[in-house]
């Protein structure tokens, strides 16, 4: 190490002066200035967490916003060179500090996950496609899966209702996040827990529909029959439409 | 790059990404990406990234090395990086004279290192262990600040001990010459006359911003000012021919105006270094 122990203390006053506002001892600057600093490196924090999480905004208002953003800014200690992953810091630093909690907001982690998962899908590395066909049958063929999705377990439905309705519906919630083949669009869905069971374990397998839906009739807790073939077939054609599902694998 | 005069780059954002590749209004002959912005990537961006790696020659811009900073590099970012620089086959690799992260927190703004001989074995240190692990020449920006810290010598001593022991090159941002010339009263054109002006292998031009009577703020987000062309145009018949750059991060409701800059820039270029390779 080069530097000396002053350098280093001067150093870091001024980054901590730019985190925190207060006041540091730093010599030889010219009076009136310093701030612009702290200004320049605030606005590039709250402009990149507020792009991120415009619905978190909305639901919580600018002043319980501006709370958790000051919070963040002051206390956390961002890791990432790449300031567009920032909000994920942002999310896990209020995760594991449970402000939720202790502002009364309860679905407020659930809310900052979905967003960010919106944010993660649309931006993750490409993962591999499999070969498929687009002719094929749902039951007898094997499901070739977009695999450039999550699926989020969340205690409070935020991603189908607005909060205040949401905060009345603890529970287990899934919600379907996936990004389409061509626009790179990122689409999301509300899934029932057997829907995403569904989905994970077809993924699972890899194999024919006819091979496992009595595993799902089981865990439904449904007879095997017309009407759970009707109710997959509905589903995963739903999928299907919905570039979900891309078509069937190529055998 | 370097041999061919009259290259004006532009920066690509995202807000303008279509723009650019699509070739409607704005027409570089090159383009800029900060590493930071786009490392890491896949669907729709990546996809930009690959029309503009296929359409245009590339130079990368780094935000985060922080050079100056006390603590370790990040040699993971860095690792990652060099993947980076060689996928896209990057011409030129530049990053800023300054420090982004402080107590292992990172800043995301370009933070003044103190003008002192410790500093300069510090980064001059950093910037050689930068080189050897990217297996590439680092060109180090001057970079704008509104006040010194702790100075113990001026900023010209403290850039050229750098650049020369480091071995390193230089990217000369004229605009921020200008700018620190005026926010800290000293003349311009004898700061960049006393620059190893041969080290200069890429140029920036942009816009800033007068916030206050005696300060200006480097934006890249207003037009280049007339001031900020005479320094550049008064500076190129120093040097031999490097690639340009227009910087602009936002502001990008008027491409005609943004184009005409990267018009403006060509013209006084060719008045020169076309005139000079001509009569070699």
């Amino acid at each position: 190490m080069h530097l000396r122990k002053e350098t280093i203390a001067i150093q870091e006053e001024l980054g901590e002066y730019c985190r925190t506002g207060e006041e540091r001892e730093l010599p030889g600057i010219t009076p009136g200035r310093i701030h612009h600093y702290r200004r320049l490196i605030s606005n590039v924090v709250h402009d990149t967490l507020r792009t991120a999480y415009p619905i978190t905004v909305a639901a919580l208002g600018e002043s319980q916003w501006e709370q958790l953003v000051q919070d963040f800014f002051t206390e956390g200690i961002p890791q990432t060179p790449q300031v567009w992953k920032l909000p994920f810091e942002f999310y896990q630093y209020h995760a594991g500090s449970e402000s939720g909690n202790r502002m009364d907001l309860p679905f407020l982690d659930d809310l900052l996950y979905f967003e960010w998962m919106e944010i993660e899908i649309h931006t993750m590395p490409d993962r591999p496609f499999p070969e498929f066909v687009s002719e094929g049958d749902l039951f007898q063929n094997t499901l070739a899966f977009n695999p450039e999705y999550e699926i989020l377990k969340l205690e409070y439905p935020v991603h189908t209702h607005p909060v205040r309705e949401a905060i009345q519906m603890k529970g287990d919630h899934f919600a379907l996040l996936y990004r389409l083949p061509e626009s790179g669009n990122v689409q999301f869905l509300g899934l029932s827990a057997l829907n995403a069971y569904i989905i994970t374990r077809l993924q699972e397998e890899k194999v024919p529909l006819n091979e496992i839906k009595n595993e799902f009739a089981r865990v439904a807790g449904i007879e095997s029959g017309r009407y759970l073939d009707d109710a997959l077939e509905k589903y995963l054609g739903d999928l299907l439409e919905r570039k979900m599902i891309l078509g069937f694998i190529k055998e | 790059m370097k041999g061919k005069a009259g290259m004006v780059g532009l920066g690509l954002r995202r807000d303008i990404a279509e723009e650019i590749l699509d070739n409607k209004i704005l027409t570089p002959d090159f383009l800029e990406f900060a590493p930071e912005n786009w490392m890491g990537m896949g669907g729709a961006w990546l996809k930009v990234m690959e029309r503009a790696v296929d359409q245009y020659p590339i130079t990368c811009h780094g935000l985060s090395l922080s050079l100056g900073s006390p603590e370790e590099l990040d040699w993971e970012f860095i690792s990652e990086l060099k993947g980076f620089l060689d996928a896209n086959k990057v011409a030129i690799y530049s990053e800023h004279l300054s420090y982004t992260k402080s107590r292992n927190a990172h800043l995301y703004d370009l933070l003044p290192i103190p003008f002192r001989q410790d500093a300069i074995d510090h980064v001059v240190d950093r910037i050689r262990r930068v080189q050897d692990k990217l297996e590439r020449p680092l060109a180090i920006e001057n970079v704008s600040y509104y006040t010194p810290v702790a100075a113990e010598m001026t900023e010209i001593e403290f850039v050229n001990e750098i650049v020369d022991r480091a071995n390193c090159k230089l990217l000369l941002d004229v605009n921020n010459v200008y700018v620190n010339a005026f926010n800290h009263s000293y003349d311009a054109k004898e700061f960049i006359g006393k620059l190893p002006l041969d080290r200069v292998v890429y140029i920036h031009m942009a816009g800033h911003e007068q916030v206050e009577p005696d300060l200006i703020i480097d934006t890249h987000g207003q037009p280049i000012i007339d001031p900020v062309y005479e320094l550049f145009e008064w500076t190129i018949q120093k040097m031999d021919p490097v690639p340009v750059l227009l910087e602009r991060d936002y502001n990008f409701e008027d491409l005609e105006q943004i184009q005409g800059e990267l018009t403006q820039i060509k013209s006084i270029l060719k008045r020169h270094w076309e005139v000079n390779h001509a009569s070699a």
